[in-house]
């Protein structure tokens, strides 16, 4: 039996956070299984990658070389791969659940006629992989059937990387024949988004400010902690209707509608006009000095607290966090 | 003074040459009338049929013509001083009828009103005195236009205003000189002649001009449609609303045509006082130059070259407009003819409108909340489910069941609800009464509300219906009978008010609360005398400049709270510091939209704003402790 | 140009969770149903581009009957015609058999262009486009918010992570998964569903498809999850809450 083959990922350089989360999953697949737990990276120059997974208690890293994986196309890394598990034969097939997987494990699967197991919050005994359904309010177990390897990939956060254990596993080379004329699409550099203007509507982490900030004087204490975290600085109606941040600013009916991975609503009490604006947003905190603001019911996390003192130890615990 | 002895002087014979030319200049003035009418009148004749209207029952109509005409009630009312001239002019016109008749005959040597007999006596004095009135009326109506010159009148001066002005002092002051002379006066023939000249360059120039009205607006004011701000049923597949001159009916083709001009409608307009596009006289107008240039048979578009794409959705439908109109014209159907037209064609693209669209297409609620919001509320106030037994149906809608002010006025209003014993319970399953969508016409997604919410109507085996909202109040019970039967349903200062006996009334405290008339409650409903009850229980009322039927709308209406923000000054704005102006501690609310409005604007005048406080929530504070 | 663009009717956002008798699936009695968010975008992708390059929008959806007023919506929307794969057992095929289907379907209309929506608002598996993009044998690109025709092909906008883009060309035919936001969503006209009656829907059976609809990934059971959304309140002074909230932010809520 060949056993379980987590596929890395790598970001700037370096192995992905993601990724080792993927190998922490991967870890926990062999308690069950008793399966031995390798690894393989794809690119054209795999060797300072192959070291750093090869620092973890693996059986074996793979590198899958060829110049053309250069850029990551979907063409290429399933060429790749399809001809690796040709020769290797596996049990499981462990991703990290990224875009990018996401663009081409499905059609990996597919061409070895299985079908991936994705976004998995956990695995049970069976194997049984959890995932999540109608948004997160349904959890399902999914098992594996037929014969052939079981593609999975796993949700960034699910496992936790620092558990990936360490050790020294052996290094080998796999070098896969692609042609060019295989390779279909045509990535170009990535870029950032227009940064003038204030797009609140697709940024990922936005901290709102409300009238509980009291005073012009008091919006950069918001200004660092949204600074911090990297975050982008929205306004409840009132402040942007005083001048105190700029109308675009405005998250509510007659404002932004954002949908950030997190939201902090500083002294903003929570009304409809706010609320509705802020509805998508996937985790929401509240901090406001009164327990009965409505912000609160639409929250997933708050404090009750004076704003002057949460705010700074908040940006303070933050900048801790992201050492 | 008019000496009481004086008759009335008429030349005693005409030559065959006078009677010719008398003959001839009448012929020519008809004809011209004729000439110009006649083009109206096809115009008029030409546009689609009106599919729902009913000329009976016919009482409503009869009583208005005679309020509104006859009696000149609503002329008078709503611009006193002015109005009360008019109608002078108006009576004197009515009075001359025979006098004018006489006159014509007397040319052609046939007068059959004889000035010294005890009728003619009597008649011509009558009429000499409405002459004069008419006469000061008419001069005081025209020192005010060029002179005092009130915006709403329009930046340019209209001279034919003038000349007509001019022709009808004329008329006066010739017929009222004839007291003065004798028969056999060659002033006498003078007069006779200049008012017959007067009276035959009038009746041409009537259809050339606003003085149409003379001959369309009674008919206007009996032919209306036959309630407030009532929208037409869409008249089969084709049918999408105001989009082309094809799609103008009768009714508009007639008050487009019967338009005095008068500015009263755009007075009271809450957008066109704070400054946007919108001005509901040109709008009216617009349609008039329309059938003018292109007539009822063009696919040319209504709006873009005679009124701006954006004005029509710029109106709250606070339905100030259409209430003000003198002649008849009813503003509402109007507007919202022309945002059906672009909606339901899906050539009005604007952000916030499609979010509201979408929101409704897919969800149960104007804000796009998901309905277990609604759930949790509930859930949290412990509010009885309707289940068929109890006696009310207690009506969330949208900003009762998600909004937090509204869920506080449900709140309360329940609490009340329980201390007076009244069974009541909420509907598991609610839509949005499609208020928003209706008025900005969006007849697709409207219809899905009605009848989705009928549904569960019948299926619950609601009898009657108690709400927070005016809107939803008026679309559940006017606009869902399109597509169902719905039950009675009551707005809670209805109720309140009913019950007023039965709560206790606050003794002590001075308290002064300011009522604001919700649009929806006041011109659409009537409802004026059930929600002051309920304010003088809780505190010492006191009334806005602008109140009851002239109300200042708060700007929430025609779901221009759904579209973003307002341009220029807000109608809010405008209302919120005309109310704390009064110096009242508490500014009292029976509309959750009017309510959040408000709130918005007064939390800028940070600590030293009124309270604001609906009336359910007035009502609950004046209830003994123990029941709370 | 022709595009077939792949929508899905699901569950409203809506709609109240209850696990069925047998517990593999929710009860589906008294739901109520709407097209899939991502789809309405890649719809919208779709309408517009035929609109600046001319050609036919074809829906192609699979389910039961109830899939009807969602298809209509499609076509009131300004979708030229439909193709309905007439599936009642949808729910027990896994993503490689639904895209069978789907490709069984697409392959006799020799497409431009295949649009799916990014991923569904029931089973969220986003693999459907990718899928089909392989059994077809076409190149595909996914996570796409912008699509540009050029004289070789296309140009797409891609999204990834952390407010990254990318430009991506590719030639025709191809697929791609649109995700949601990319374009605003025009609304369903009342002249829009007046015209949709007229408009063709051609129903085919699942079984003429005659694909293999063993499932490879099998669903075993639905379960709710245990913890309701409810706020949690962080107690301590400021030091101590902010301290405790970066650590479920991090670890509990994984948005850090």
């Amino acid at each position: 039996m060949s056993g379980i083959w987590v596929v890395i990922e790598e970001r700037d350089g370096h192995v992905s956070r993601a990724s080792w989360e993927a190998v922490a999953a991967g870890q926990k697949l062999a308690t069950l299984s008793g399966l031995a737990v390798n690894a393989v990276v794809l690119g054209a120059q795999t060797e300072s990658l192959a070291a750093e997974v090869a620092a973890k208690a693996l059986g074996k890293v793979v590198r899958i070389e060829h110049p053309l994986l250069a850029a990551y196309t979907a063409d290429g890394f399933t060429l790749a791969l399809q001809q690796f598990f040709a020769a290797e034969k596996s049990d499981y097939v462990l991703f990290p659940h990224t875009y990018q997987v996401r663009d081409y494990a499905p059609k990996l699967a597919t061409r070895l006629g299985q079908a991936l197991i994705g976004d998995v919050t956990a695995i049970s005994d069976g194997p049984l992989f959890t995932r999540q359904l109608m948004q997160g309010r349904l959890n399902g177990s999914y098992r594996h059937s037929g014969n052939g390897p079981c593609f999975v990939s796993v949700q960034a956060g699910a496992f936790r990387a620092d558990e990936a254990q360490p050790g020294t596993a052996a290094v080998s080379v796999f070098s896969p024949t692609i042609e060019p004329a295989q390779i279909r699409t045509r990535p170009s550099e990535r870029f950032r988004g227009a940064a003038q203007t204030v797009d609140l509507g697709s940024a990922q982490l936005i901290v709102g400010v409300g009238r509980g900030i009291k005073d012009a004087a008091n919006i950069p204490l918001a200004q660092e902690l949204a600074t911090a975290l990297g975050a982008e600085l929205g306004a409840s109606r009132p402040i942007c209707d005083n001048g105190w941040l700029a109308m675009e600013r405005q998250i509510g009916s007659s404002g932004q509608t954002i949908a950030p991975k997190l939201y902090l609503a500083l002294g903003i009490s929570g009304a409809i006009q706010h609320l509705v604006g802020i509805k998508g947003s996937q985790c929401v905190v509240a901090v406001n000095k009164d327990p009965g603001a409505p912000i609160f019911e639409a929250a997933d996390y708050g404090i009750v607290g004076d704003l002057m003192e949460v705010v700074p130890a908040l940006t303070e615990a933050v900048k801790a966090a992201r050492q | 003074m008019l000496p009481l002895s004086a008759i009335l002087a008429e030349p005693q014979s005409f030559s065959l040459a006078e009677k010719l030319l008398l003959i001839v200049l009448v012929a020519a003035s008809v004809t011209a009338f004729w000439l110009r009418f006649r083009v109206v009148l096809a115009k008029i004749l030409q546009s689609k049929k009106d599919a729902s209207f009913r000329l009976f029952p016919i009482g409503k109509r009869l009583w208005d013509f005679l309020w509104e005409v006859a009696f000149q009630a609503k002329v008078i009312r709503q611009r006193p001083l002015p109005g009360l001239a008019h109608a002078f002019v108006f009576w004197g016109f009515c009075a001359f009828v025979l006098v004018t008749l006489n006159h014509f005959a007397v040319g052609l040597g046939l007068g059959f009103l004889s000035p010294t007999s005890l009728f003619g006596r009597f008649y011509f004095d009558f009429a000499a005195v409405f002459a004069l009135a008419c006469a000061v009326g008419i001069l005081g109506l025209f020192i005010r236009r060029f002179l005092v010159r009130p915006k709403w009148l329009g930046q340019q001066l209209s001279y034919q205003s003038g000349f007509i002005a001019f022709l009808i002092f004329l008329l006066m002051v010739t017929y009222l000189a004839s007291f003065f002379v004798a028969d056999a006066d060659p002033a006498t023939r003078v007069l006779w002649w200049v008012h017959t000249l007067a009276l035959l360059t009038f009746l041409p120039i009537i259809p050339h001009t606003k003085h149409l009205h003379l001959v369309l607006s009674p008919a206007t004011v009996f032919l209306s449609r036959g309630s407030f701000s009532q929208i037409p049923p869409l008249a089969g597949d084709e049918d999408f609303g105001l989009i082309a001159g094809t799609d103008l009916t009768r009714l508009v083709s007639l008050q487009a045509f019967s338009c005095v001009e008068c500015g009263r409608c755009t007075e009271h307009c809450p957008a066109a006082i704070t400054g946007k596009l919108l001005n509901p006289k040109e709008i009216i107008l617009g349609l008039r130059n329309y059938l003018n240039d292109l007539g009822p048979a063009s696919e040319e578009p209504l709006l873009g070259k005679y009124n701006p794409q954006e004005a029509p959705f710029q109106c709250t439908t606070c339905g100030a407009c259409e209430f003000q109109c003198p002649v008849g014209i009813e503003h509402l159907p109007i507007l919202i003819g022309l945002r059906r037209g672009a909606v339901n064609t899906g050539t009005w693209q604007d952000d916030y409108g499609s979010k509201l669209f979408l929101a409704l297409e897919r969800g149960s609620n104007a804000h796009g909340l998901p309905a277990s919001e609604r759930d949790k509320f509930i859930e949290k106030v412990a509010l009885p489910i309707f289940d068929g037994s109890q006696e009310y149906c207690l009506w969330l809608g949208c900003m009762g069941g998600y909004d937090p002010k509204g869920r506080e006025i449900i709140a309360d209003f329940a609490h009340v609800m329980n201390y007076l014993g009244t069974s009541f319970g909420v509907l598991r399953k609610e839509k949005c009464c499609g208020d928003p969508v209706r008025r900005l016409g969006n007849d697709l997604v409207f219809q899905k509300l009605a009848e989705s919410n009928l549904e569960v109507f019948a299926q619950s085996k609601v009898k009657k219906v108690v709400s927070i909202c005016p809107h939803c109040v008026r679309t559940i019970q006017e606009d869902w009978k399109e597509f169902g039967t719905p039950p009675p349903v009551e707005h809670h200062s209805e109720f309140l008010a009913g019950h007023a006996n039965k709560l206790p009334a606050k003794r002590s405290g001075s308290e002064s609360i300011v009522y604001h008339d919700p649009c929806y409650l006041g011109r659409y409903r009537n409802v004026y005398k059930q929600p002051r009850k309920v304010v003088k229980l809780a505190g010492k009322l006191v009334e806005a400049p602008r109140n009851h039927e002239r109300s200042f709308c708060c700007g929430a209406g025609g779901g221009l709270v759904f579209l973003g923000e307002e341009t220029g000054e807000r109608v809010g704005q405008v209302r919120a510091t005309e109310l704390i102006a009064t110096g009242a501690t508490t500014i009292g609310t029976a509309c959750p939209f009017c309510n959040s409005i408000f709130r918005d604007a007064l939390a800028e005048k940070g600590a030293a704003a009124p309270q604001l406080l609906d009336i359910a929530q007035l009502t609950a504070r004046g209830l003994p402790e123990s029941q709370t | 140009m022709k595009i077939i663009v792949a929508i899905k009717q699901v569950p409203e956002r809506d709609a109240q969770i209850r696990i069925d008798a047998a517990g593999k699936w929710i009860e589906e009695s008294g739901l109520q149903y709407a097209l899939n968010e991502s789809d309405a975008y890649a719809l919208e992708e779709a309408l517009q581009l035929k609109e600046k390059h001319g050609g036919e929008v074809v829906v192609l959806t699979a389910g039961p009957e109830r899939v009807g007023p969602t298809i209509r919506e499609a076509l009131a929307k300004g979708a030229d015609r439909a193709i309905h794969i007439d599936c009642a057992d949808l729910g027990s095929r896994d993503a490689l058999g639904v895209a069978r289907l789907l490709a069984a379907a697409v392959k006799p209309e020799n497409p431009d262009l295949i649009l799916t929506g990014l991923q569904s608002d029931d089973l969220g598996q986003g693999q459907t486009g990718v899928i089909l993009a392989e059994l077809l044998g076409l190149p595909h690109s996914s996570l796409i918010l912008h699509v540009d025709k050029t004289d070789s092909g296309l140009t797409v906008k891609r999204e990834l992570e952390e407010g990254w883009f990318q430009s991506i060309e590719l030639p025709t035919p191809a697929v791609l998964t649109i995700q949601s936001g990319g374009n605003k969503l025009r609304y369903a006209t009342l002249m829009g569903i007046k015209r949709a009656k007229t408009k063709e829907v051609r129903t085919v059976s699942a079984a003429e498809l005659a694909s293999d609809a063993t499932p490879v990934a099998v669903l075993e059971r639905v379960a709710l999850p245990q913890k309701q959304k409810s706020t949690q309140m962080i107690p301590g002074n400021p030091k101590e809450a902010a301290a405790a909230l970066v650590e479920k932010l991090k670890f509990e809520a994984r948005v850090l």
